[in-house]
């Protein structure tokens, strides 16, 4: 699954470890999120929406 | 390279995993050291026996507690993968073993060393599924 969290990390300035901290999970999981290789479970992809203030959607599509 | 926080599920898991094997060291060498020495027999003979076996039970729960507890999902199915792979291995090796065992093929293996194989099998699974998300 694609998904826009480089864009939006970089658009605030934050590292993969401040994502990490702001989640409660590993950066491990926040680079394996960030490079498609670990789909997220619907409470965590929510979790990330919150975080970045903005829709599921708009930070993953299922579109190639 | 920022030093990684251990998650509290994994400071529980380090915990009472080293409690455990304190515990199945302080019962290993027990049984030991007590049986040549005052030969217990019936019901006393079996506790003792199997009191090194306790911990090892208890480490079986301990890791499906971290599996419970760990709030980071990656990390948690990394393990699961690992597991599986460990028990898939062990099953595998144990069961081809006891084959070439049946036809005299293979020295006997002590069905104690069936959980030591699967920690080996499952370790090198976690350090192998770990290299893939590289």
């Amino acid at each position: 699954m694609k998904n826009q969290l480089r864009v939006l990390r970089a658009q605030r300035e934050w590292s993969q470890a401040d994502l990490a901290e702001r989640l409660g999970i590993s950066r491990q999981s926040v680079n394996a999120i960030e490079t498609g290789k670990y789909d997220p479970s619907l409470p965590l992809a929510f979790k990330l929406a919150r975080v970045f203030d903005t829709t599921i959607e708009s930070i993953f599509s299922d579109q190639p | 390279m920022p030093k990684q926080k251990l998650t509290p599920a994994v400071r529980n898991y380090i915990l009472r995993f080293f409690t455990a094997m304190t515990l199945y060291a302080l019962f290993l060498i027990g049984a030991v050291w007590a049986f040549p020495r005052y030969h217990p027999a019936g019901l006393l003979a079996y506790l003792l026996a199997i009191l090194p076996a306790i911990p090892i039970m208890a480490v079986i729960g301990i890791v499906a507690l971290y599996v419970t507890e760990e709030q980071d999902e990656f990390q948690r199915s990394l393990l699961v993968r690992a597991l599986l792979w460990g028990i898939g291995l062990t099953l595998a090796a144990t069961t081809a073993w006891g084959f070439l065992e049946v036809f005299s093929l293979a020295p006997h293996l002590d069905l104690y060393l069936v959980f030591p194989l699967f920690c080996v099998f499952a370790g090198a699974a976690n350090g192998v599924v770990r290299l893939t998300y590289r």
